[in-house]
C-alpha cells in the first residue's frame, strides 16, 4: 500500500481535472502492484488495491472444524476485518478508503457449511457439468436509497425497531448490528488517520481537501447524507464493506439514484459542475461497479436527465476501467446514445456497454410482472439485470454446461442402436431436462440451507424485507426469488449438432463411426486431423439465418427456456429465470468436457457467453453473429449478452458515429438484451499479449466486465487475443 | 444467373448507412493496383494458400486435370492444366484451396442481403453492388436491381462508369445512388493505368448529372500515379460544375489485396506501396477545397 500525503511537490496545479489525472496515474501503480496475484486474476478491475504486506488476519472459529459459518461466524469476523482492516486515504481523492481483501478470499478452501449435506446431488452435477451456486453470495442488486436514506444511525435504529417486533430473530438483528459496527469501527479509525493527513499534508488545496472528507466522514458515521459529496462516499463506504464482506459487485441507476443531492447542492449554490464530476470520477475510481444510465421510469419516461450527462463526463474525465451500462429504448435522447459511442470509441476502454430495454422488460412481464417492475430492473451485474432491493436471483452463479450435456447424450447414443442426429436430440433433450431439474433442486438446497453457511449481512440492510421480517435475504427475506439459471456453451453445442447433420446426414462425408472415432481419438493422426478441418468448417452458429448452426442454435435455446420456465410449478414462489452466459468459465466448463464434433479438441474452452466462435463465417460479419444471437434469447427478462471486437478505425467520422448507433438500435430491435464492446487493434493487442506490463492501462472489456488485460492469466489472455483477431 | 465473388454484410463504408455490399466477378479495366484482383476475370479462379496446406492429399483424388499433385515437397499446383472447376477446394477444408466466383441467382442473393434488412431500415442503408465491375454483368444486375426495389431495399452501385450511356439507361430507375469512380482526368495516364480512355467515363458523369440523380465521386489515391495535387485540382475542378454531385471522396491507397494476388500467383505491380501519411492527405484535400467544398477522406 503506497503512502499518498505529502508526495506531490507545492505548486502542483490541482484542480479537479489535474487531480484525477494524478489518481489515474496512481490506479495504474495499484494495478501494477495487483498483478500476478491470483485474487485478482482474470477478474473485474474492482478497484481495490492490495493490503500491506504485513496485514495479518486471523479469524474467529464457529465451527468444530475451525472455520466459521451463519450469523454467528460471519458478523462476529467481518466485525473483526473491519476493526482491523488498513486504512488508505489519498488526499487527491474526494473520498477515504479503498477495499482490498474479502471474507471469500480469505476463507478459501472452506466448503459449504458441513452440518448441511448436498452430496446426494452431486453425481448428477458432475456428469453434466453443472455450476450449481450452492453456497455462492450475493449477485443481485440492493436498493442504495434505503441506505441512502437512513444512513448508518438509521439502518440501527431501523433493526433495534424490528428487532423488538420480531421476536426469535435475535441471531438475525444482533448479527445485523455487529456488521454495521465494524463497518463504523472502520470508518473511526479512517477519520483519526485522516486527521493526522491534515496535520502532513502541506499542499493547501490538499489539505483544505482533506478538512471536507474529514467532515463528510464524521457526519456520515451516524448520520444519513445530505449532499452529493456525502451521498458519494457512503455509496463507496457501502461498496467498500460490502466487497469487503463477499465482494458483492451489485451497483445501481446512478444517474436518478444521486440526481436529488446533486440538484439540492446546485440549488443552495454550493458546487460547481466540475466539482461534481470529479465526486462522481472519484466515486467511479474507488470502485467500477455495475451502474446503469438511462432507461425507462416506472411510468415509461425517459430518464435520460442532464446529471446522466454529466456521469458519463466524469467516466470520460477518469478515463479508466468502468461498468457504466447504458439502457436503449426507442423514446430515448438519441444524442445521449451518440455521445455514449463517442466515448466508447473515444477512450477505448470497454465502457459503456448498452442493454436493450424492450426485451428485457418484456421478456420479465412473461414471468408475470409488470411493466412498471420491468423497467426497474436495471443492469447492475457482469450479465444481469436485478430490482434493486426487491429480489433475490443468484445471478450468474448457476450454469449448466450445454456442451457436456450434449457429450453425454453423443456417448449414450454411440453405445445403443440408432444413430442419427434426431435420436441424438432425444437424448441431449432428456438429459438436458435431468441437468435442469437436479440445478433447479440444488437452488432449493441453497435457498433453504445457505443462511447457515453465508447470510447477506451487507445487502440484508439495503434490501425490502430481510429487516421487517428478521430474515436472511435468501431464506425468506426478499420479495420475490427469481432464480437465473444460465446455459454455457451454446454455439459449440449447436455447432456440434450441425456438424454432424452436414457430414454424416446430409453430404454422406463422413460416418458416425468416424467420426465417433476421431473424438476419441482427440483428432489425431491425419485421417482424424482432417475430419476435424472438414467438421470444424460446417456450417456455424452465426453464419446466417440459412446456416445449419444457427438452426440447432435456436432449437437447443428454446429446448433449454422451456426447462428452465417449466421449473416454476414444483418450486413456487419461486421462479426461474434462464439466461446464456458462461462468465469466465469457458475455459473451465472446457476443461469438463471431452472432443466434441465442432472440431474442438479435448478439454479446449467452450465458446464465449452466447456469441459464436472465432471463425463462424468468412466476413465475420458482425449483423450475421448479432441476428444469431438475437435468435436464441432466452426470453424472460435475463440476457444472452452480445460481445464485440471493434476496430479503433471504424467510427472515425459523425457518419459512422451514427451508424454504430443505428446497428445498437437495430440490435435492441431485434430482441438483443445486453451489448458488451471492445474498441481494440489486432497490433494493439499482440504487443501486449507478447508484453502485458509495458501496457499497464490497457482496458479489455473480458465478458460482462472489464479487466486491465495485465492482470488476465496467459490461458485467459489467449482467450481475449483470438476473439480480437479472428474479429479483424 | 451472375457470377460473384463474395457477398460483404454490415459494410459501412459502401454508401450511406449499413449496407451489404455484392461484388461481382469480371471488370472491363485492367487498374494497376487493383486491391480485388480475384474480380477482374469473369471466370473462377483457384487462391491457393500453401502455408495452410496440411498435406493431406484430398485434393489430389477429386483433381480431373491433373492440375494437383504430388511433388518432392508436398503437393504441387500444375496453374496450366487447372480450369478452377473447384473440385479441389470443395475437399480442402483447411483453407488452403478456394475458389472465387460462385454462380448465384437473384433469390440465393436476396437471400442472403435481406438477413440484414432492420439495419437497413433502421440507418438509411441498403444494398451495394460493387466488383469487379456491376455493369460488366447489365442483365443480371438489373434482374438483382429489381429484386431489391421489388423489396423495398435502397440500391446503390460502385461502378467505373465505362459503359456507353444507354445501357446504364436501362439500370437508372432502379439505382438510389450511383458511386463513381475517377481514377484520372488525363485520359492518357487513365489508358496507361486502367487500360482504357476516360472519355466515356467523363461523358457519362455528365449525362448522369442531367438525370437528377444523386452520386458520389471517388478516386482511389495511388501512389506515383494520382497522389499530386494537380491531378486532384483538376478532378475537383472537373466535378465543380455538377449540381448533383452529393460528395466527392478520396479512398486512400489500400494494401490489402496483396495477399490476393499471391493467392492467384499473379505479379502486384504495387506490392511496395503504402498508404498515404496524413500531411499528404491533409495537402490532396487542399488542393480540391480549392474546387468544391463537400470533400471527404475515407
Amino acid at each position: 500500500m503506497r503512502n499518498r500525503i505529502n508526495t506531490l511537490p507545492l505548486g502542483t496545479a490541482l484542480g479537479y481535472k489535474e487531480r484525477l489525472a494524478i489518481l489515474r496515474e496512481r490506479k495504474i501503480e495499484d494495478t501494477k502492484d495487483k498483478a500476478g496475484f491470483m485474487s485478482f486474476a482474470d477478474g473485474d478491475d474492482y478497484g481495490a488495491v492490495m493490503l500491506p504486506e504485513d496485514f495479518r488476519f486471523e479469524s474467529i472459529p464457529t465451527h468444530k472444524n475451525g472455520g466459521y459459518y451463519g450469523y454467528e461466524g460471519f458478523s462476529k469476523n467481518f466485525h473483526k476485518l473491519m476493526a482491523e482492516h488498513p486504512v488508505l486515504i489519498d488526499p487527491c481523492d474526494a473520498f477515504a478508503n479503498r477495499w482490498m481483501t474479502c471474507m471469500t478470499w480469505l476463507r478459501q478452501g472452506r466448503g459449504f457449511n458441513p452440518d448441511y449435506s448436498f452430496d446426494h446431488l452431486k453425481p448428477l452435477q458432475a456428469l453434466y457439468g453443472i455450476v450449481p451456486g450452492i453456497g455462492a453470495d450475493s449477485h443481485f442488486g440492493g436498493d442504495y436509497q434505503i441506505g441512502l436514506e437512513l444512513g448508518w444511525g438509521g439502518l440501527l435504529e431501523k433493526l433495534e425497531h424490528f428487532r423488538s417486533q420480531n421476536p426469535g430473530h435475535d441471531d438475525f438483528y444482533e448479527a445485523e448490528i455487529l456488521a454495521i459496527q465494524g463497518i463504523q469501527a472502520w470508518m473511526r479509525r479512517t477519520n483519526e488517520i485522516t486527521a493526522l493527513a491534515i496535520e502532513e499534508e502541506k499542499i493547501p488545496e490538499l489539505k483544505e481537501n482533506l478538512r471536507q472528507m474529514l467532515a463528510c466522514n464524521e457526519h456520515l458515521l451516524f448520520g444519513a447524507p445530505r449532499t452529493l459529496r456525502e451521498a458519494c462516499q457512503w455509496i463507496c463506504w457501502f461498496n467498500m464493506a460490502s466487497r469487503e464482506y463477499n465482494r458483492d459487485g451489485a451497483g445501481c441507476q446512478l444517474d436518478e439514484v444521486l440526481r436529488p443531492y446533486y440538484e439540492r447542492d446546485l440549488e443552495r449554490g454550493e458546487m460547481s459542475q466540475d466539482e461534481a464530476k470529479y465526486y462522481i470520477a472519484c466515486l467511479l475510481l474507488n470502485d467500477p461497479h455495475y451502474y446503469q444510465l438511462g432507461g425507462l421510469s416506472p411510468d415509461g419516461h425517459d430518464m435520460v436527465s442532464y446529471f446522466s450527462y454529466l456521469c458519463l463526463e466524469a467516466a470520460d474525465w477518469l478515463d479508466s476501467s468502468c461498468n457504466i451500462t447504458v439502457r436503449v429504448h426507442d423514446k430515448m435522447d438519441m444524442a445521449f446514445l451518440r455521445k455514449s459511442v463517442e466515448y466508447l470509441f473515444k477512450n477505448k476502454n470497454g465502457w459503456p456497454r448498452f442493454s436493450g430495454d424492450r426485451a428485457l422488460s418484456e421478456g420479465f412481464m412473461r414471468k408475470g410482472y409488470s411493466a412498471e417492475l420491468a423497467r426497474q430492473r436495471v443492469a447492475v451485474g457482469c450479465h444481469w439485470m436485478s430490482l434493486p432491493g426487491l429480489e433475490y436471483t443468484l445471478n450468474d452463479c448457476v450454469k449448466v454446461n450445454a456442451l457436456k450435456v450434449f457429450r453425454v447424450a453423443l456417448d449414450e447414443m454411440m453405445k445403443e442402436g440408432e444413430r442419427s442426429t434426431k435420436r441424438l436430440w432425444e437424448i441431449y433433450s432428456g438429459h438436458m431436462k435431468k441437468a435442469v431439474e437436479v440445478t433447479a433442486e440444488g437452488i432449493a438446497f441453497h435457498l433453504k440451507y445457505q443462511v447457515h453457511n453465508q447470510p447477506e449481512l451487507l445487502l440484508n440492510l439495503i434490501s425490502h424485507g430481510p429487516v421487517e421480517k428478521g430474515l436472511d435475504i435468501v431464506n425468506g427475506g426478499a420479495e420475490m426469488y427469481n432464480m437465473c439459471i444460465d446455459g454455457s456453451g451454446i454455439a459449440s453445442t449447436a455447432d456440434s449438432f450441425a456438424a454432424l447433420e452436414q457430414r454424416i446426414e446430409l453430404e454422406g462425408r463422413l460416418s458416425w463411426d468416424e467420426a465417433y472415432e476421431a473424438l476419441e481419438a482427440n483428432f489425431e493422426g491425419p485421417r482424424n486431423d482432417y475430419i476435424r478441418q472438414m467438421l470444424s468448417a460446417s456450417q456455424r452458429y452465426g453464419g446466417g439465418s440459412d446456416s445449419l448452426g444457427d438452426i440447432w442454435g435456436v432449437r437447443i435455446s428454446k429446448d433449454f427456456s422451456a426447462d428452465v420456465v417449466s421449473m416454476d410449478e414444483a418450486y413456487a414462489p419461486v421462479k426461474f429465470i434462464p439466461g446464456w452466459f458462461s462468465w469466465s468459465n469457458t475455459i473451465a466448463l472446457g476443461k469438463m468436457v471431452k472432443a466434441t464434433p465442432n472440431g474442438r479438441k479435448d478439454f479446449e474452452p467452450i465458446n464465449h457467453g452466447a456469441n459464436p466462435h472465432p471463425g463462424f463465417r468468412r466476413d465475420g460479419a458482425l449483423t450475421a453473429m448479432s441476428n444469431a444471437i438475437c435468435a436464441i434469447q432466452p426470453g424472460y427478462g435475463n440476457t444472452a449478452p452480445i460481445q464485440l471486437e471493434l476496430d479503433p478505425g471504424m467510427a472515425q467520422s459523425d457518419e459512422a458515429v451514427q451508424k454504430i448507433c443505428d446497428y445498437i438500435l437495430t440490435i435492441f430491435d431485434q430482441g438483443a438484451t445486453l451489448l458488451n464492446i471492445n474498441i481494440i487493434n489486432e497490433e494493439q493487442i499482440l504487443a501486449a499479449n507478447e508484453n502485458p506490463d509495458l501496457f499497464p492501462d490497457l482496458v479489455v472489456r473480458v465478458t460482462g466486465f472489464t479487466a486491465y488485460f495485465c492482470l488476465l492469466t496467459p490461458e485467459f489472455r489467449k482467450l481475449v487475443v483470438d476473439r480480437i483477431l479472428r474479429a479483424g | 444467373m451472375g457470377v460473384v465473388t463474395t457477398i460483404q454484410r454490415f459494410s459501412l463504408s459502401d454508401g450511406p448507412g449499413i449496407r451489404s455490399t455484392v461484388f461481382f466477378k469480371g471488370c472491363n479495366m485492367r487498374c494497376a493496383w487493383c486491391h480485388n484482383p480475384e474480380t477482374l476475370l469473369a471466370q473462377s479462379q483457384l487462391h491457393l494458400y500453401p502455408e495452410k496446406c496440411t498435406g493431406c492429399g484430398a485434393c489430389l483424388a477429386v483433381c480431373p486435370s491433373g492440375a494437383r499433385r504430388a511433388g518432392e515437397n508436398g503437393i504441387e499446383q500444375i496453374s496450366a492444366l487447372c480450369t478452377a472447376c473447384g473440385a479441389c477446394a470443395a475437399v480442402c477444408f483447411s483453407g488452403a484451396l478456394s475458389v472465387s466466383g460462385t454462380e448465384m441467382s437473384v433469390e440465393e442473393i436476396l437471400n442472403e442481403v435481406l438477413q440484414d434488412r432492420a439495419y437497413y431500415e433502421r440507418s438509411g442503408g441498403g444494398v451495394t453492388i460493387s466488383g469487379g465491375e456491376v455493369l460488366a454483368q447489365p442483365e443480371f444486375a438489373l434482374e438483382l436491381l429489381k429484386a431489391l426495389k421489388a423489396e423495398g431495399v435502397s440500391t446503390a452501385i460502385e461502378t467505373n462508369f465505362c459503359f456507353p450511356f444507354p445501357l446504364i439507361e436501362t439500370l437508372l430507375p432502379h439505382i438510389d445512388l450511383f458511386m463513381i469512380d475517377l481514377k484520372l482526368l488525363d485520359e492518357t495516364a487513365h489508358k496507361r493505368w486502367t487500360g482504357l480512355s476516360n472519355r466515356l467515363v467523363l461523358q457519362n458523369i455528365e449525362a448522369l448529372d442531367q438525370t437528377g440523380k444523386p452520386f458520389i465521386i471517388r478516386t482511389p489515391l495511388i501512389p506515383g500515379v494520382n497522389d499530386n495535387s494537380a491531378e486532384i485540382a483538376r478532378i475537383a475542378e472537373f466535378l465543380s460544375a455538377f449540381k448533383h454531385l452529393e460528395y466527392y471522396e478520396m479512398l486512400n491507397f489500400n494494401p490489402l489485396g496483396a495477399s490476393k494476388y499471391k493467392s492467384l500467383g499473379i505479379e502486384n505491380p504495387f506490392e511496395s506501396a503504402r498508404p498515404l501519411g496524413g500531411e499528404a492527405l491533409r495537402e490532396l484535400s487542399g488542393a480540391a477545397e480549392i474546387h468544391l467544398t463537400k470533400i471527404r477522406l475515407g
